[in-house]
């Protein structure tokens, strides 16, 4: 019940703004014309479509929507849940919450699915964009349904780390900045060793290989990349608890892994000093270290 | 009752309350006063349950705020000094989400809400943007918010400031509502006058040590001597001094040594006494020019002022 009336109270606040409306318009148009853009230049490209090069336009219009799509949720979604705690506190309302029947786990787990109701907005406000792609083929229902759980996890992971520096953080635009640092090294991170590991042949043993694989499985270019181009681009599996997965899958895997942890650590940092919480801890830690 | 027990608050080298105890009467109009920066905020925090001491306990009755803080905080209605409101609600939206977090059912809710928005007289204001609302409302709307729950202990930070003459008013007459429920209330000032006319025992803080706390006449009695009259004469005031050394009302001439029309003495006793002096004085044919009884409640901001001259903010 405490939960629902949160939720209905996020949804209300958020939804009832008028830059809501505006960006959702303002994600339309640059979609839109990106997607217009793409079609005019094949178009002039191959004199007028032909027969056989739609189901190729097709399938390159959806890689580029989707890309489009993937940089506009990592550059749109940690404002949704970058300011839900600390926000509260800077609002003065934090203390009057804490007063009341709600849980840890109910506030913050209504603040992220308020953010990330937000996020699957947009994406389905998309879809009508989406859907041009099929006047011409070339994408397989598989591939929008990977495409689409790959745009939903990454505003699930990029939601959470924003309500993560929420809790810790204290002021606004602190947190706020620091979930968007995370979402630059989580696009590009990867791209970025393996530019630099270019030509350095690791033994697929060592732990730094396993590392940037993992790093791989999680990086949302990498797991779109496979996903879009159907096993033609990208990496075909990975081989991961001990299984081959397809990249979308192992993505999905990690990204809920990391979700459950920042999840958890923002339950523990959630209520006010967390520090001060672990002090008899640490302080017991250090007797014990100096009677030793 | 609640019974604040040495409590102590540090906050790294800064020492916010030191050893402060005190005890709350149950149904009491309790006021919190000192400067800016002396650790009433602090102290309400405490027994709200938001923050612990560092060292001490606080009861409300048989339990202790830190051993159980939710069970506290069921009982209390928490007013920040900051309103702590949802601009983009309408006042009855705002009021049906803490009556959802505090766990209402929704059968029940609309008509606490209707009830509390009556109570505040901001039933006309239901549909209306809280943004929209003057700060009186919205002062009016989070002592409802607090309400929400029908705690036993209101605890209001500094809810007066800000509120012009009429607004204040109006909060005073909500308060004695309350009382007359059967609710404590523990309000915090640092405008003396804004708590002396409602509030039936006040405590004075000072840099996070208690001067003085119970009843009002109690606590400026011992501070600052009992009642006091000023009396203005044409002439003779010597003669004047004299008559009121000798009389029984008067316990202490203040400015007897002084030269001048005025004289200022301590008095006990009521308008029968005042009367009595009064009288005396012109029987005596002193001619008196004004005759100025003046209560010990209505001297609290001196007393107010003297003790926490120089008391520096943390």
């Amino acid at each position: 019940m405490t939960f629902t009336a949160l939720l209905i109270k996020e949804l209300r606040l958020r939804l009832r703004r008028e830059r809501f409306v505006w960006l959702i318009i303002v994600y339309l148009l640059v979609m839109g014309l990106l997607g217009f853009g793409f079609l005019q230049r094949a178009n002039a490209f191959s004199g007028g479509y032909q027969g056989y090069l739609l189901s190729q336009i097709g399938a390159q219009l959806y890689a580029l929507l989707s890309f489009i799509q993937l940089f506009l949720i990592v550059f749109i979604a940690p404002a949704f849940t970058a300011t839900a705690i600390n926000g509260e506190k800077e609002r003065q309302t934090f203390d009057l919450l804490l007063c009341s029947k709600l849980s840890a786990f109910s506030l913050l787990a209504g603040k992220l699915i308020a953010g990330l109701v937000n996020a699957l907005l947009l994406i389905a406000a998309s879809i009508p964009l989406f859907s041009l792609v099929f006047f011409f083929g070339g994408v397989s229902p598989a591939q929008v349904f990977s495409t689409l759980v790959i745009f939903v996890m990454t505003a699930v992971v990029v939601g959470t780390f924003g309500l993560f520096c929420s809790t810790l953080l204290r002021r606004t635009t602190v947190s706020t900045a620091a979930a968007y640092i995370f979402c630059a090294l989580w696009l590009f991170a990867y791209p970025v060793i393996s530019i630099l590991t270019l030509g350095s042949s690791l033994p697929s043993n060592s732990r730094w290989y396993i590392w940037i694989q993992w790093l791989n499985a999680w990086n949302p270019i990498s797991a779109l990349n496979s996903a879009v181009s159907s096993g033609q681009g990208g990496v075909g599996s990975f081989y991961l608890f001990r299984l081959h997965l397809a990249p979308w899958v192992a993505f999905t895997l990690v990204s809920l892994m990391v979700t459950v942890i920042l999840f958890l650590l923002s339950i523990v940092f959630f209520k006010p000093d967390p520090a001060g919480r672990f002090l008899p801890w640490l302080r017991y830690l250090g007797e014990k270290s100096e009677q030793s | 009752m609640i019974k604040i027990q040495h409590i102590y608050k540090r906050y790294r080298s800064v020492h916010a309350l030191e050893d402060l105890s005190l005890e709350i009467p149950q149904g009491a109009i309790f006021g919190l006063i000192g400067p800016n920066g002396a650790g009433k905020t602090t102290l309400l925090r405490i027994l709200g349950a938001l923050i612990p001491p560092t060292t001490g306990q606080v009861w409300f009755g048989n339990e202790e705020v830190t051993q159980s803080p939710t069970t506290i905080q069921r009982k209390i209605g928490y007013m920040p000094d900051f309103f702590g409101v949802y601009p983009d609600l309408t006042s009855e939206e705002y009021l049906e989400f803490y009556a959802g977090i505090h766990g209402i059912s929704r059968r029940k809710r609309s008509n606490v809400v209707a009830d509390l928005l009556e109570l505040v007289d901001l039933t006309s204001k239901r549909d209306a943007l809280v943004e929209t609302l003057s700060r009186g409302m919205q002062q009016r709307l989070c002592l409802a918010r607090a309400l929400i729950h029908d705690p036993d202990v209101l605890l209001l930070d500094e809810p007066a400031s800000g509120l012009d003459p009429r607004a204040r008013v109006e909060f005073r007459e909500l308060l004695r509502t309350l009382q007359g429920m059967g609710k404590t209330v523990v309000i915090s000032s640092h405008i003396l006058l804004e708590l002396a006319e409602i509030c039936s025992d006040i405590a004075i803080i000072r840099a996070g040590q208690l001067v003085m706390a119970g009843n009002v006449e109690q606590v400026t009695h011992s501070l600052g001597g009992g009642n006091q009259i000023e009396v203005r004469v044409l002439e003779r005031a010597t003669d004047a001094k004299q008559l009121l050394k000798e009389m029984a009302e008067i316990s202490n001439l203040l400015n007897e040594n002084e030269d001048g029309e005025v004289i200022q003495a301590e008095f006990s006793g009521d308008n029968q006494a005042l009367h009595r002096i009064l009288a005396e004085l012109m029987a005596h044919d002193i001619p008196v020019v004004s005759f100025a009884p003046r209560r010990a409640v209505d001297r609290l901001e001196e007393v107010y002022m003297s003790i926490t001259e120089g008391a520096s903010a943390l």
